[in-house]
This record gives structure tokens, C-alpha cells and sequence, in this order.
């Protein structure tokens, strides 16, 4: 009977050991969300691009007041429409021993331009006419029109030339020469990159659910976690003493989007109604983190081309009623709208918040909730009236052709709300013109407070970043558009 | 009324204040930002949720909602199932065999699972969640009047009104069904009590109600996002959503008791 | 036992071949286009043709229906529409760790049932009766989505004793486990106890007990054994309520299995993979029933050696 019962202690200590495992030698970061696509030709959503800024290396990046900035290659404009890349040394090495070189920068650009492909990226770089390699580390780029902004379209990650060329899918087994190596990706809960520099480990460990993540935390499972928490959650974890939080003020944009060719909201004085029945300041105070700003443009205003001390719809109500009024709308014949959002737990709740706002001021709201795609494609297809999302690490001024140019409507770019405004058209196509940074922020500029007074989407936020990491993990930095470069720094101290 | 005690009072509370639902849960969606997941306290037993909803006008509207669907889904399934299954059993032959195999074939898909690939496929909403049920849940009642009916053909009212003639709509109506209703009661009794459940699963999987409306399932599941900050928000939907069901099914154990239904020749539920 | 073997045989194979068809139909239930509401994110208008033709929604219903039970036969249960690789491969990742599941659960459900039953029998009508049939009450009373929760917040949360969910080693599958067993072994203790009462009348009770063997003794070793088959055949029909339980327990504990599977496909709207999960599950179901029942009534004597009542 005795051994019997070590046995059974044997197993029940089997069974508890299953559980945490704080002895781990890498740094485990838990994710909301598992990355799709590990190929940057192809990859959209937020987290397999910020996994893959640490695979690959691109040719131009960023810097932190949204100039354009040489990555892995100088630029210099030989004319309006000639570009020539020269790659420098921060250039990498694949995982064959194979340093990066033009030849690889050709074949990725010339495998996205390639319509056959399908890449989603060919719009971004489609004003590429062709590219020609000089020498090893030397490609041109020929457009065919001229863009001052066009280096700024080059950050897409770059791919061996062997795999370009032989149309080989990197979406589960990258091959980049970025700042870490990829070791494995058994399953969609684990992704295991290894740190070039020293060797060290990081896991992306996906945990979908909210609680298991601040759980997972707070009992050492994991080391950091990065946004997609509850306000509420956040303050709990900041209270354990074995965390650290840090905030940042972020740049990814959250508005509310309309359909400007819907008979009801074709009226602009509506649109503005709705804009000052929105308490956006208490939504913020009671929902959103500590660092996040009230937005009134698309780019931030310390963009170089952004929008600084913009006239901001207050919230007043009593406007909103008077205007609604003035358009025919009362208790008895109020206006209806339709609501769309994902299925996004956070999104639904700042939608039945905004519901309620709206209800206030005499518009009543019919909230729908779908699942992402069939929501996505309902955006695209003009099948709306108002809806919610955000626009993640906008740097280029770019965007603005892409969500607001008459010739934007989906499929060919993103004015899903079909806005048209001849006056918008020129300022977009003048900015993409002229030639001196100057002028050419004061046409975004102004783009910007016509968009604001047109109002096709209603400015909500900009979302602050925060991170949550034990106390033993330091050296991460958060970026403000929240990518995970942090990671190339941080370290992890062991007791 | 004593013997059943408890259990009887806590259904009639729950059918009276999910009839009187819409005019005491009058604060169902107001939304309080400044109160988000504050806990019971001396002013508000319940609570409030993450919108700052109070909780319990939340749960009575939830209450009207279980209501609902329990008595509609279940009235659908008692009347075609018992039709269906009296009529399949007293005509016999092709009928019977075809009716015998339809209900095996629904009874195939396990628990819910039929409910809730319909309910998925239909789209969310109340109204398909009673559509899915019904569907699901008139072949436990067709079986169990068809079994009581094969037993009850041969008795001799049957028998001697058949042979004067009686038409035989009359004869299922009038010699039949009266005798068995008691094992459908029974059978009815525990089918609210799985609809209320059923309802609540649906909704906490997202197929049910829509926000902002409330459900007991759909305030289980919402909670506990939040159950490491707020352990009220699943805790007072779940205390509700089991008191009522444990006294629906109470009931359902006496009145089989005290009906004393014999249902040793067919087979086990 | 021959004719009886035949018969079931067919009669199966006639619910088999309508749970196909109706499984078939879902599809078609879809309000609106369904190739609209499945294409989402990446519709064209080439895609949306070729989506049609692929699912061959082009054709006649009943061209339709004779495909897809032809597809079925040479197991190609169609594609995901998310993420375009074969359902077939999809479930068969995910089929072992809802076997686990279930079989954990049933042990849980056999430890907390038998017991339950064993002693509402041998105490019939007194107070243990009452209380063991009232916790078997409560189990029924109780679902699954909620007891979820508050095993999670008493054991996860308040105590850090187990993880909170996924598959995650040996400790993860205890909360899971217990949540659908419990529900199984609430319908089971009753079963227990009534079958065990049942036996506990024959005769050859009567004559152990006369022979002054102690009350204990009988029930469990000679009215049990004797009980376990009934018992069995009804575990072989309940493994239904695992089945269909597992969906929402595995929904709850994000237990990567076919019933999450399910879950998560009905929310993207991939109809190929809710078809093929319901499919799999009610198929297990029924093939479970008839192989029960035709275990059963070849171990059983009087089954297997005469149809002579």
C-alpha cells in the first residue's frame, strides 16, 4: 500500500509540474492575435508584420518624426522618376550564410509587382515602372510617374532571391536576414525566433483570451505582454508588484467611418451631428489607457505633414439635437442608423457606448456585430452605414490617395465610405507634386482640415501602447505605432 | 400546491417577473460609464457591469428572454411532436417506419449540436435560436407519444371505439392524447429546463441574443472577460440561471412521482 | 443474433445516410448568398464564380447532394475557406485532443457516478438517497458554460492552483475534464442507482442474501457485475452528452479540439468545416450507439443465444 501512495503523490506532483515553467531561458512574449503570414510579401495583419520588422530587413524605414530614413540601402534621387539604391552595411545574412544583395531586393519588388502573385502589397508599389539591377549591391528604380514620396513605399521585408524566384511560400518557414533567426513554429501557440546578436530565445507565445494572458503573467508563464487588455485588466496588473507597466502615446489612429453615398449620410449636417453627439473625452477617461490622445486628423500632430491645433468637435449634445432638428429629424421621426463592427469584444463595447450617446441625442443606432471576414467584406462592398476600426503605423502621407481619393473606392484602394470631393482630389494630387517638403505638408495640411470639415470618417483617438513585463525583463522599449522592435533590446535577468 | 413547496414559488416568481420584466428592467441598457464593473455594494445588490448596466435590471431582462424562448420552443416541440408521434404510431405501416427513422435521425446529432450549427448557419438573434431549438426538440416529444401511443392502441376503449366507427382524428383526440398526457407534462417540465439552458449555451456562445440585449448566457459569457476583476458579473447571471433551472427540474421530479408515470418499457432518456 | 445484426446494420445505414443529407443541407440554410457571406475578405468577382463552381453551387440540389456523399466516400471533405487547406487534415489535427478529453472526462464521470449510485441504491429512500439524487440534480441543473467559469475562478484565479485554459500539459485537462464529467455523471448516477435497484430485486439477490452474505457484499459483487451491462449500453448512448457538451466546455477552456473547431468555424462562417465537424460528431455518435448495442447483445446471453421469446 505504501509505494502505492508514492506513486500517487509521483503523479499528482506530475500533474501540478504541468503548469508554470519560471525557469525558462527565453523571453516569452504572449500574443492576442497569431500571425498569419511569416511572408512579408503577402503578410497584412498588424502582428505578422511586426514579427516579420524582426525577420527581414527592408530598404527604408522610418524614423520617429515620420521622415523617410535608409534601412539596409542610401537612396538618392537621380531624377524625378530615377532612383538608385545603394545597400549599406547593416545589411544581413540569410539563414544559408547568403548576405543580403540587390539581386534579392529585385527579385522580392519584381515578385509583388508581378500581378500573377497576388501579393496585397502591388498596390503600394505599383507606380514602379521597372527595376534594374546595376551591380551587387547597387538597383534602380524607374517610375512612371514622379512621387516624393516614393522611398517611403519600399518597407516591405526583402526575401532571397532564390525563393522569388522560385515562387516558394514563406509564410510558415520565414527566410529573412533580419536581427533574429527563425527556430520553429510547431503549432499556431508557438513561435520561437533566436536573437542573432546573443543567441537568445524569444517565444511568441499565442494567448487568445484576455484573462489567461494577464494570468499567464502574473504567474510567470510568459515575461511580456503588449496591448489588447482591458483597461481594467491593466490597472489589476499594475497593481501586482511583481510587474512593470509602461505607457506610450501611439499613433494608430481609431475613427468612425461613413458611408458618404448613403442617402441619409450624404448630408454633411448629420454627419456633424453625430460628430457632437459622441462624448469622446469620457470615453477615453473610462475606457482607454492613460496615454491615449483625442484625435482630430489621421496623422498624428507631430507627423511632419500633421495637422496642429485642429478646431475639434466638442461634445455638445444640445447641438447635435438642434442640427438633427434642423433636418427634419424629431422624437417622432427619429433617425435610424446601422452599426457595424467585428466581433472584437472592445470594439463592440466602445460601439453600444457610442449607441447610447447617440440614442441621447435622439438617433437611434442598430447595432450588428459580424465575424471579421464577412464584416471586412461588407466595409469593402460599400454595404454600410457607419462603422468603427483603427488605421495601424500610418507613416507615409500616402494614405491619404489610398482612404480618400475619388479613384480609391474598393477594390483599388480603401475609400470604402465612396467620399468624392473634387477639392480633396487636387490637394492629394498637388501634395504628390510638388517638390519641397514644405509646401508639400501645408497641401496635407489643409487636406487635413477639409477632411475634418467634410467629415467622411469621424476622428475618435489615437490608442496609446502599453506593456506589461515582469520585473526581471528589461530594456524593452515600446514604439509608438506598437511594433515589437523592443524586442531587439530587451533582456531577461535571471534570479 | 405544498409538497412541491420551493421549487413552485421560485417558478412562479421567475414567470411573474419575466412577464412584469419590461416595465421593472427599465435601466437594462443604461449605460453608466463612472459605476463599470463596480461590485454589489449596499445601494446596488447587484452590481453593475462593464458598461456600468446595473446588473439586476440586466438579469430581470435576461429572465424575460430565458422566458420566452423556454415556454415558445417548448409549446412548438410538445404540439408537432406529439401530433407527428400519435399520429406516426396509431397508423403504422409506411408512415410509422418513415417517422421512426426521421426521429433517429435527429436524434443522431448529440446534445445541442444540431441547435447550434443551425443557429450559426441562420445568423444570430433571438428568433433563430427558437427557430434551431424547435427543431431540435420536437423528437423527444414525438418519440415519447409515439411509444405511448403504440402502448395505449390496443387498450379496449380503443379497441371498441374503433370498432363503432369513430373517425380516427376523433379517436386520437378525444381516447388518446388525454391518456397520455401526463408523461408529456413530465417530459415538458424537464424540456423548459433544458431550453433554459440550451438558450443560455446558445447565447454564450455568441448565437443568441445580440448586444445590447441581455441574456443570462450572454452576461456569463461577457463576464467572464472579466472575472479577475469582477467575479460578480458571472456569478449573480449563473446563481440565477441555476436556481431556476434546479426548481423547473424539482418540479419535474415530483410531478413524475406523484403522477407516478411508468416508463420502465421504453427506453432510458 | 444474425437478423438482429442485419436489421440494425440497415436501419443504420438509413440514419447515416439522412444525418448526411441533412448535414448536406446546412449549407443551403444560409440566408442570403452563402458564397457572399463565406467569401468575406477576398471576394472578386473571379473568386466568387470559382468559389461557386468549387462548391458546385451551380449545379441541380440533387447533382449536389450525389457529389458530396461521392466526396465523402473518397474522404475529401472539401476545403477551409479561411484558411484553404483540407478540412480532412484540419479535423484529423484536432480529433486526439478532444479523445482525450472525453475519455478523462468519462473516468471523472465513472469516479464521481458509481459511488453516487452505489450508495442512493443501497440507502433507497433514506436521507443518503435523497442526497446523492439531489447532487445528481444539481449536476443537471448546473451547465457546463457555468460551472466552466466558476471552477475557473475558484481553482484558477482565487487559488492558482490549475491553469485557467488550453492544452497545456497534464493540469489543464483537470478543469476541462471535471466540467464535462460532471454533467455526464449526473445523468449516469441516476442510471447507477435505477438499474442497480432493478437488479437488486431478481431473485438470485435474494438467495445471496439468504445465504447471509452482508448487504455490502451483494450489491457490489453480485448485484453490480450483473448491472454493468445495461449500464454500459446506456454509457455507450451518453457518450452523446460528451460529445455534444464538449462543444461549449471546449469553447470555455479554449480546448484545442473538434468541438472548438466547430465553435470557431461557425464564427468565421467557414461552412466546410462546421459541415465536416458536425458530420464527424454524429457519425461517432451513432456508430458508437450500434456498436454498443451490438456489443451488448453479444455479450448478453439471452440476446445472443435465442430469439426464442
Amino acid at each position: 500500500m505504501g509505494r502505492l501512495y508514492y506513486l500517487f503523490l509521483i503523479f499528482i506532483f506530475l500533474l501540478l509540474s504541468g503548469c508554470s515553467d519560471p525557469g525558462s531561458q527565453s523571453i516569452r512574449f504572449a500574443l492576442a492575435s497569431t500571425p498569419i503570414s511569416l511572408d512579408p510579401r503577402y503578410a497584412t495583419d498588424a502582428t505578422s508584420s511586426r514579427i516579420n520588422r524582426l525577420l527581414y530587413q527592408r530598404l527604408v524605414d522610418f524614423d520617429g518624426q515620420f521622415k523617410m530614413q535608409p534601412a539596409v540601402a542610401n537612396w538618392h534621387k537621380i531624377s524625378e522618376k530615377h532612383y538608385r539604391f545603394k545597400l549599406n552595411a547593416s545589411r544581413g545574412y540569410f539563414a544559408d550564410g547568403k548576405r543580403l544583395s540587390a539581386s534579392d531586393v529585385q527579385a522580392t519588388y519584381s515578385y509583388i509587382l508581378d500581378p500573377d502573385n497576388a501579393s496585397p502589397h502591388r498596390g503600394s508599389i505599383q507606380l514602379i515602372d521597372r527595376i534594374v539591377l546595376i551591380d551587387s549591391l547597387t538597383v534602380d528604380f524607374y517610375l512612371k510617374k514622379p512621387d516624393p514620396l516614393f522611398p517611403g513605399y519600399l518597407v516591405i521585408g526583402i526575401v532571397p532571391q532564390q525563393v522569388a524566384v522560385r515562387k516558394q511560400s514563406l509564410n510558415k518557414k520565414p527566410k529573412g536576414s533580419g536581427g533574429f533567426d527563425f527556430i520553429a513554429w510547431p503549432d499556431a501557440s508557438r513561435l520561437v525566433l533566436q536573437r542573432k546578436t546573443d543567441k537568445q530565445q524569444i517565444e511568441f507565445v499565442y494567448v487568445h483570451d484576455a484573462t489567461v494572458r494577464a494570468l499567464k503573467l502574473m504567474r510567470g508563464e510568459v515575461d511580456l505582454l503588449q496591448n489588447d487588455l482591458p483597461r481594467e485588466l491593466v490597472h489589476y496588473l499594475g497593481s501586482k508588484k511583481e510587474i512593470s507597466l509602461h505607457h506610450l502615446a501611439g499613433n494608430n489612429f481609431t475613427y468612425i467611418g461613413f458611408n458618404v453615398s448613403d442617402p441619409v449620410l450624404n448630408n454633411p449636417t448629420i454627419r456633424k451631428a453625430v460628430a457632437h453627439a459622441i462624448n469622446r473625452p469620457a470615453l477615453v477617461k473610462y475606457l482607454l489607457g492613460g496615454k491615449t490622445r483625442l484625435a482630430n486628423a489621421l496623422l498624428v500632430p507631430e507627423h511632419w505633414a500633421g495637422l496642429k491645433n485642429a478646431k475639434a468637435y466638442d461634445y455638445d449634445p444640445e447641438l447635435a439635437r438642434s442640427l438633427l432638428q434642423s433636418q427634419g429629424y424629431n422624437r417622432n421621426k427619429p433617425l435610424i442608423l446601422e452599426y457595424k463592427t467585428s466581433s472584437d469584444p472592445f470594439r463592440i463595447r466602445i460601439a453600444t457606448i457610442i449607441q447610447q450617446q447617440l440614442n441621447e441625442v435622439g438617433i437611434k443606432v442598430r447595432l450588428k456585430s459580424f465575424d471579421w471576414g464577412t464584416f471586412y467584406g461588407d466595409i469593402k462592398n460599400g454595404r454600410f452605414q457607419m462603422y468603427s476600426l483603427s488605421w495601424v503605423g500610418i507613416k507615409n502621407p500616402d494614405i491619404f490617395r489610398y482612404v480618400f481619393h475619388s479613384q480609391s473606392i474598393p477594390p483599388q484602394g480603401a475609400n470604402r465610405g465612396r467620399y468624392v470631393n473634387q477639392k480633396v482630389d487636387g490637394l492629394i494630387e498637388r501634395a504628390e507634386t510638388s517638390a519641397d517638403v514644405a509646401s508639400r505638408s501645408q497641401y496635407y495640411r489643409d487636406l487635413q482640415k477639409q477632411l475634418l470639415h467634410d467629415l467622411p470618417y469621424i476622428p475618435l483617438w489615437y490608442e496609446e501602447h502599453f506593456v506589461a513585463s515582469r520585473n526581471n525583463i528589461s530594456g524593452y522599449r515600446l514604439a509608438a505605432d506598437g511594433n515589437y522592435d523592443g524586442l531587439f533590446m530587451a533582456v531577461k535577468k535571471y534570479r | 400546491m405544498r409538497q412541491y413547496g420551493l421549487a413552485v414559488w421560485i417558478i412562479i416568481v421567475w414567470v411573474t417577473i419575466s412577464i412584469l420584466g419590461p416595465f421593472l428592467a427599465t435601466e437594462s441598457h443604461t449605460i453608466q460609464l463612472q459605476v463599470i464593473l463596480n461590485g454589489p455594494d449596499m445601494h446596488n445588490w447587484f452590481g453593475y457591469d462593464d458598461l456600468g448596466r446595473s446588473v439586476f435590471h440586466r438579469l430581470l431582462a435576461g429572465s424575460l428572454t430565458s422566458c420566452i424562448v423556454a415556454f415558445t420552443v417548448i409549446a412548438i416541440s410538445v404540439t408537432f411532436g406529439t401530433i407527428l408521434g400519435t399520429i406516426s404510431a396509431y397508423l403504422g405501416g409506411v408512415v410509422d417506419l418513415i417517422v421512426v427513422r426521421l426521429i433517429d435521425i435527429f436524434l443522431a446529432f448529440p446534445g445541442i449540436l444540431l441547435a447550434i450549427a443551425l443557429a450559426g448557419i441562420l445568423g444570430p438573434g433571438i428568433d433563430n435560436v427558437v427557430i434551431a431549438l424547435s427543431v431540435v426538440g420536437w423528437v423527444g416529444f414525438a418519440r415519447l407519444a409515439r411509444a405511448q401511443t403504440l402502448s395505449l392502441k390496443h387498450r379496449e376503449h380503443v379497441v371498441a371505439a374503433r370498432a363503432l366507427g369513430t373517425r380516427k382524428r376523433i379517436i386520437i383526440l378525444r381516447h388518446l392524447i388525454p391518456l397520455i398526457s401526463a408523461p408529456l407534462l413530465i417530459e415538458a417540465t424537464f424540456g423548459i429546463a433544458a431550453v433554459i439552458i440550451a438558450e443560455a449555451g446558445l447565447s454564450f456562445l455568441g448565437l443568441g441574443v445580440q448586444a445590447p440585449d441581455a441574456s443570462w448566457g450572454s452576461m456569463i459569457r461577457d463576464g467572464a472577460r472579466y472575472m479577475l476583476v469582477a467575479p460578480h458579473l458571472v456569478i449573480i447571471p449563473g446563481a440565477a440561471l441555476m436556481i431556476v433551472v434546479l426548481s423547473v427540474n424539482l418540479l419535474g421530479d415530483r410531478l413524475r412521482d406523484r403522477l407516478d408515470v411508468k416508463t420502465d418499457n421504453m427506453e432510458q432518456d | 443474433m444474425l437478423r438482429l445484426l442485419i436489421t440494425r446494420l440497415l436501419s443504420t445505414a438509413v440514419v447515416v445516410l439522412g444525418v448526411v443529407c441533412l448535414v448536406f443541407l446546412l449549407i443551403h440554410l444560409v440566408p442570403g448568398d452563402p458564397v457572399d457571406v463565406m467569401l468575406g475578405e477576398n471576394a472578386q468577382m473571379a473568386d466568387r464564380q470559382a468559389l461557386r463552381e468549387a462548391l458546385g453551387l451551380n449545379q441541380p440540389i440533387g447533382n449536389q447532394l450525389l457529389t458530396y456523399i461521392g466526396n465523402l466516400f473518397k474522404g475529401d471533405l472539401g476545403q477551409s475557406l479561411h484558411s484553404r487547406t483540407p478540412v480532412s487534415s484540419m479535423l484529423l489535427e484536432r480529433i486526439p485532443a478532444t479523445v482525450e478529453l472525453a475519455l478523462v472526462s468519462l473516468l471523472v464521470a465513472c469516479l464521481i457516478a458509481f459511488p453516487l449510485g452505489i450508495i442512493a441504491a443501497l440507502n433507497r429512500g433514506k436521507a443518503w438517497d435523497k442526497t446523492a439524487m439531489g447532487v445528481s440534480l444539481l449536476g443537471v441543473s448546473v451547465p457546463n458554460f457555468l460551472l466552466g467559469p466558476v471552477l475557473i475562478l475558484l481553482f484558477s484565479i482565487s487559488l492558482g492552483w490549475l491553469p485557467v485554459s488550453g492544452k497545456d500539459g497534464l493540469a489543464s485537462m483537470v478543469l476541462p475534464a471535471i466540467t464535462l464529467g460532471t454533467a455526464l455523471a449526473a445523468v449516469l448516477s441516476r442510471m447507477v442507482r435505477s438499474t442497480l435497484l432493478e437488479v437488486l430485486h431478481e431473485d438470485y439477490i435474494r438467495t445471496a442474501r439468504a445465504k447471509g452474505l452482508s448487504h455490502i457484499r451483494v450489491v457490489i459483487f453480485h448485484a453490480l457485475p450483473n448491472a454493468m451491462l445495461p449500464i454500459i449500453t446506456l454509457l455507450g448512448l451518453q457518450l452523446g452528452v460528451l460529445l455534444g457538451g464538449a462543444v461549449i466546455t471546449e469553447t470555455v477552456f479554449s480546448w484545442p479540439g473538434i468541438g472548438k473547431l466547430t465553435i470557431d468555424a461557425i464564427m468565421k462562417r467557414d461552412y466546410p468545416v462546421v459541415q465536416a465537424c458536425v458530420l464527424l460528431i454524429s457519425i461517432t455518435y451513432v456508430v458508437v450507439n450500434v456498436f454498443t448495442d451490438i456489443v451488448y447483445g453479444w455479450i448478453d446471453p439471452r440476446v445472443r443465444l435465442g430469439d426464442r421469446s
